[in-house]
């Protein structure tokens, strides 16, 4: 059967986010510019940077997402992740250990609500004609800068964004509990463009994911978009195996 | 209605020096068992990098020694990747009318594209231009082996005059076949007068809006060959047994352990945004309707559990005009081989009686 991960994702846990609770605020963002740059990964780390509960990709693959939000219920940001392509045992997502936002409060939103393991950043997407480009710095040090080169239109339809698996610690029946948080927005398009993947900085550990390299470009994509932010319904022991590791969300 | 097998020949881990061995040798004596029952095609799929669904990337290879230790079944090359990066058009009518010469005019003879980034990035090929070079290549390889000399200036391939040889044992030519995952594409085979190589499972009302279609559409069709290949061939997964809770049941994990497998391939569309590979077009997602049910339940139209379930399910897709259907009789050697040949005589022996034999290729008009 499938490869699983191998990663202990214990040690994460204290600087992971706490939801005190599932419930979710409504969250339409709309007019948001998403940059999503894909690459293979070096192959060495494809088990590595998995925990037990998700199957790596066949490549293994990582996923820079940039997404600026012109206005909130927390206010404009910009949030950067770095996400590894996964399947949470039959399903297509991506595991996020670390992102950054360069706001503090969209920064406390994101943790609280939806367990987003993110902290503050300088985060920057600059959309030109010829290129759109992403840099994130952490006390003056770069450790993301990629861009789309060439945009040209494609149908928003073309697009797809997986579902987060947010490292997260969640209440189960009293107990505070490390868990992947499903977070599957919803997207409606109003705009979409395919360049040219362009990778010019990338810091693995500032991103939790040590002997993270990627080394060969697979596509880019830039689109203009309204996000619903999702209920919570599922989580992932991330301990266990791909077919025992799934919760169900209940809610009263 | 015609019976056959199909191939994606997939290999469990780990490994080790005979794991592909074995799984290869139960494949071939599955293939000699299907010819002494009297299946009527074997077909088997081409597929690079994709570890344990499937390691049958020189499936020519693998039908040949398929044709040499048979006497009847035809061997569907099911399919040649008509993508530059994978395989050259000259090329792939040379071998094509080579497999139709050694096994005495038994080949069927599939077209297709690819459908993941794991292939498609690995060889290199640009995901826009699959459709067109495999819409240039469906048209010339019919005249590569009925002019005596070809020659042709296209948009992707271009050659000189040239004599391509040998010729196929089938006059004018074998039948020619399209996968179809994505939707939409039985609409291309109807529009080009080829067969419709269902590779996608799907419940019986979706299958019957579109062989209606099919139907329709091929009335009116400019074909790419030297005749029309009006057929509807499907994919279904086999395993029967007396005990109709235990062939339900080991079905079932037949069923799931291919979905899962095929869950885990990195599609096209999920790596890179292209039209070509349009959102529905996922052979997973196509997958999953047909074989992740309610619990409990078994999926429509699988043919699976004893021999009276299976002559219903297969009077069912004959009903909604499925003319052939091609089984799936393992997935990473879940069954085991024994249990595999058995189900395959009780088939043999309880359904296929049940359903008119014609031989195979007799509704196309050639390729006799």
């Amino acid at each position: 059967m499938p490869l699983v991960g191998t990663r202990d994702v214990t040690p994460l846990g204290p600087l992971s986010p706490l939801l005190p609770s599932f419930e979710t605020p409504h969250w339409e963002l709309r007019g948001a510019t998403v940059l999503q740059v894909m690459y293979e990964l070096e192959e060495e780390g494809m088990l590595s940077l998995l925990p037990p509960a998700l199957h790596p990709t066949i490549p293994p693959t990582v996923l820079f997402n940039v997404t600026s939000v012109p206005d909130s219920p927390a206010g404009p940001f910009t949030l950067a992740e770095v996400r590894v392509g996964c399947r949470s045992a039959a399903r297509p997502r991506a595991f996020l250990v670390r992102g950054y936002t360069d706001s503090a409060g969209a920064s406390t939103e994101l943790r609280t609500h939806w367990g987003y393991p993110v902290g503050e950043a300088a985060v920057v997407l600059r959309k030109g004609y010829d290129r759109v480009h992403a840099i994130v710095e952490v006390d003056g040090r770069t450790i993301l800068d990629v861009a789309l080169m060439n945009p040209e239109p494609i149908s928003g339809g073309d697009v797809q964004y997986l579902a987060n698996m947010n490292l997260a610690r969640v209440d189960r029946n009293g107990s505070e509990l490390l868990r992947l948080v499903q977070v599957d927005p919803d997207f409606v398009f109003h705009r979409a463009d395919r360049g040219t993947p362009r990778l010019l900085a990338f810091e693995a550990d500032a991103w939790g994911i040590d002997g993270a390299v990627p080394y060969f470009p697979i596509s880019a994509s830039v689109t203009t978009c309204d996000i619903t932010m999702p209920q919570i319904r599922y989580l992932v022991d991330p301990a266990k195996p791909p077919l025992q590791a799934i919760e169900t969300v209940g809610r009263s | 209605m015609k019976f056959g097998i199909f191939y994606e020949i997939s290999v469990p881990r780990p490994w080790e020096r005979e794991t592909e061995y074995e799984v290869y040798q139960n494949c071939l004596e599955q293939v000699r068992l299907a010819d002494e029952l009297g299946f009527d095609q074997v077909w088997a799929v081409e597929h690079h990098f994709l570890e344990e669904y499937s390691h049958c990337s020189a499936p020519e290879i693998f039908l040949t020694a398929c044709a040499m230790q048979t006497k009847n079944i035809r061997i569907g090359r099911g399919i040649v990747v008509c993508v530059p990066q994978f395989n050259n058009p000259i090329k792939a009518a040379e071998v094509a009318a080579t497999m139709d010469l050694v096994s005495g005019g038994r080949l069927e003879f599939g077209t297709g594209r690819s459908a993941t980034w794991t292939e498609l990035g690995g060889m290199g090929a640009d995901p826009d231009e699959t459709k067109k070079t495999w819409d240039e290549w469906v048209r010339i390889i019919p005249k590569m082996w009925t002019q005596e000399r070809f020659g042709y200036q296209g948009r992707a391939f271009s050659m000189p005059t040239r004599a391509v040889l040998p010729k196929p044992y089938q006059k004018p030519h074998p039948p020619m076949w399209v996968a179809v995952t994505s939707p939409g594409t039985e609409l291309d085979a109807a529009d080009r007068g080829m067969g419709s190589l269902g590779l996608t499972f799907g419940g019986f009302s979706e299958q019957d809006k579109k062989i209606a279609e099919y139907r329709r559409r091929i009335k009116y069709c400019d074909p790419v060959g030297s005749f029309v290949n009006e057929q509807v061939n499907t994919v279904n997964f086999l395993f029967c047994h007396e005990d109709d809770e235990y062939g339900t049941k080991t079905g079932l994990r037949l069923s799931g352990t291919f979905n899962y497998l095929a869950e885990q391939l990195l599609a096209a569309r999920q790596a890179y945004p292209s039209r070509s590979y349009p959102n529905l077009g996922l052979l997973p997602a196509l997958r999953r309707e047909a074989t992740a049910p309610a619990v409990g339940q078994i999926p429509e139209g699988l043919a699976i559990g004893n021999p009276d379930r299976i002559i219903e399910c297969i009077r069912k897709w004959e009903a909604v005009g499925v003319d052939r259907i091609n089984f799936l009789l393992n997935a990473v050697e879940t069954v085991p081989q024994e249990q595999v040949l058995a189900s395959l005589r009780l088939f043999a022996k309880e359904v296929m009686p049940k359903f008119q034999k014609q031989p195979a290729g007799a509704s196309a008009a050639g390729g006799a």
